[in-house]
């Protein structure tokens, strides 16, 4: 019964991928991590210009619902590639999602504690006494207590409330709290999209508190069935982050062309360009986008390890978790 | 060997949901084993179980600001839902203005606003309590009105050629014959009270089953989250169960009641 049903299985997926060599471009998913904002720009100026087109790839952006989501139904095949936080691909790796990084596109942590700049918050001795908000499970609620840690601050040295995404944000615009933890190219625009208010975020990574964030995973099972799919893939992407780099303004102008409601031009260039500043790592400044260096994932791990809540004993070594092997 | 001792314990109205649930228990394990189904995306019943002895401190105290949302969102429904039945039930111009609202505003999903009620009423129990009360809300204005307005006419008509007054007439027929459905919409509303408090905590909260369930979910800590989930099923279960029995003793003489001890006996 049961081999029948795999022998069907095989037989079903056999036929779905026949046309798709057949016709020389493949339908790939790209799942995203959240709603379009301008840190995905880069994709969509990829796939307006082709650059995807021309490796035989039928890109198909699909929004995501958070990095957790994603890294789920990429392991589970529903979707080809993911845009994804890399530490927490990681975290569901080490519970035995076969997921693998092969391109990190933000090397330098966006991590931020941010609040209005009316409220003077300019360096951590200043989160004294304010209300911070922040989202409890998310990866940046794990980080904060070693970002308090290197800048000696206590947990009684201010007051902490917690809520979803939106609550955070929502807390932060009707004064209910002071500052939020968010990420400098997300919510700093999302909040100045909503009051027209200047934002102030202090980065995490400039305190000693570094640690890679999104990146492009795959289903190992896919880097055996198909490892050309993925070079090609990587190849488009980098090319994509490049020219994006180069030409901010029209990384955006395609965004708003393909996802009209996803921001508002003069914010958004401004997050993509805090984006841009974060494609390379303390170790490797003049490498080209998603090559990430040894010692910047080595850390990575070390600080999951030590506060991400990455179970040590089955943490293993950073190489079992990414690789540059595809990128070119 | 007493075969009618043994087969009343095993088909007794407390064991019979037990065995299902250790049947499906058992399914479970055995799907997660014939289909190889990945521990990140099913958790197996025995990680959950394990998680549920180990956290069991925790979730308790964590379930106490749940079941006290509930109650407060359950209380509040009752508190304003009977009252609005009752307009809407004694009086076609109230029922007229108000009903149709009512219907419209129960679909609005109580997801899409609950962010709202963090920003208008804090990070306190408040926006739970209101979350709950708006989910709960609903199914008792409906089950009320429907239980008054399917009061006898004869019934009615009789107690008034008797002369009784429009106080004897509610006490003696209206009621009795309504709260039959009023406590059908109650137990539909407590455990939809339930729903909304950890709606009301997801949002925004330190505290209850929703923050562990946001916890678990962020650490892909699934068993953890199956474990909370099987909280607040027992919490649902046991309010629901709290509103039955208060049912047994209010209207013992209802043919729903009736019918069970006959089963039991």
């Amino acid at each position: 019964m049961f081999k029948r049903v795999a022998i069907l299985a095989l037989a079903l997926s056999a036929l779905g991928a026949i046309p798709a060599f057949g016709e020389g471009k493949e339908k790939v998913v790209l799942l995203l991590n959240w709603y379009t904002y301008s840190e995905h720009a880069p994709f969509y100026l990829g796939k307006e210009r082709g650059y995807f087109e021309q490796e035989g790839i039928d890109l198909d952006i699909q929004e995501g619902r958070g990095s957790g989501l994603t890294v789920q139904a990429v392991a589970a095949g529903t979707a080809t590639f993911g845009y994804a936080d890399v530490p927490t691909m990681i975290k569901a790796a080490s519970k035995g999602a076969p997921v693998m990084a092969v391109g990190v596109a933000l090397q330098t942590s966006p991590m931020s504690v941010m609040g209005f700049a009316d409220k003077n918050v300019r360096k951590p001795e200043d989160i004294k006494g304010k209300i911070v908000a922040v989202t409890p499970g998310d990866s940046m609620s794990q980080i904060w207590p070693l970002f308090l840690k290197k800048t000696n601050l206590q947990e009684a040295d201010f007051k902490q409330v917690a809520g979803d995404a939106q609550t955070k944000l929502n807390a932060v615009i009707n004064g209910q709290a002071d500052l939020l933890l968010g990420y400098v190219m997300d919510q700093a625009i999302k909040l100045q999209d909503a009051t027209h208010k200047p934002v102030y975020p202090i980065r995490f990574a400039d305190y000693g508190v570094n640690l890679v964030s999104s990146g492009i995973i795959v289903q190992k099972d896919l880097l055996k069935s198909n490892p050309d799919l993925v070079k090609r893939f990587m190849r488009a992407a980098t090319r994509s982050l490049e020219e994006a780099a180069k030409n901010p303004d029209a990384a955006i102008d395609a965004m708003l062309k393909a996802q009209p409601k996803s921001g508002v031009k003069d914010t958004a260039l401004v997050g993509l360009k805090n984006t841009i500043a974060l494609y390379h790592g303390p170790d490797n400044p003049n490498d080209r986008p998603f090559r990430v260096g040894a010692k910047n994932m080595a850390e990575t791990m070390q600080l999951l390890v030590e506060y991400g809540g990455l179970d040590k004993s089955s943490a293993g070594k950073a190489e079992d978790y990414y690789t540059n092997a595809y990128l070119p | 060997m007493n075969p009618s001792w043994w087969s009343r314990v095993v088909f007794s109205a407390w064991v019979r949901p037990i065995l299902l649930i250790g049947l499906l228990l058992v399914l479970w394990e055995l799907a997660i084993l014939v289909f190889r189904i990945p521990p990140y995306l099913v958790p197996t019943p025995i990680a959950v179980v394990r998680q549920l002895v180990e956290e069991w401190p925790k979730l308790l105290r964590e379930s106490m600001f749940t079941t006290y949302a509930t109650l407060g969102g359950f209380g509040l429904a009752i508190a304003f839902g009977i009252p609005m039945a009752l307009l809407i039930a004694y009086s076609r111009t109230v029922e007229s203005f108000v009903y149709p609202l009512l219907v419209f505003s129960q679909s609005v999903p109580k997801v899409a606003i609950a962010p709202l009620f963090v920003v208008w009423f804090g990070f306190g129990i408040i926006p739970k309590i209101i979350a709950a009360f708006l989910l709960a809300f609903f199914p008792i204005v409906v089950a009320t009105v429907v239980g008054f307005k399917s009061v006898e006419r004869d019934m009615l008509d009789l107690a008034r050629s008797m002369k009784a007054t429009r106080m004897q007439v509610f006490r003696r027929i209206s009621l009795p014959q309504a709260l039959p459905s009023i406590f059908g919409g109650l137990k539909v509303s407590v455990t939809l009270a339930v729903v909304g408090a950890v709606v009301g905590e997801f949002v925004g909260s330190n505290s209850g089953i929703g923050y562990v369930l946001q916890i678990a979910n962020g650490n892909f800590d699934l068993p953890l989250m199956f474990a909370a989930l099987t909280v607040l099923s027992f919490i649902g279960v046991l309010l629901f169960a709290g509103v039955d029995l208060v049912e047994r003793m209010m209207i013992p003489w209802h043919v729903s009641q009736r019918s069970e001890f006959h089963a039991t006996a």
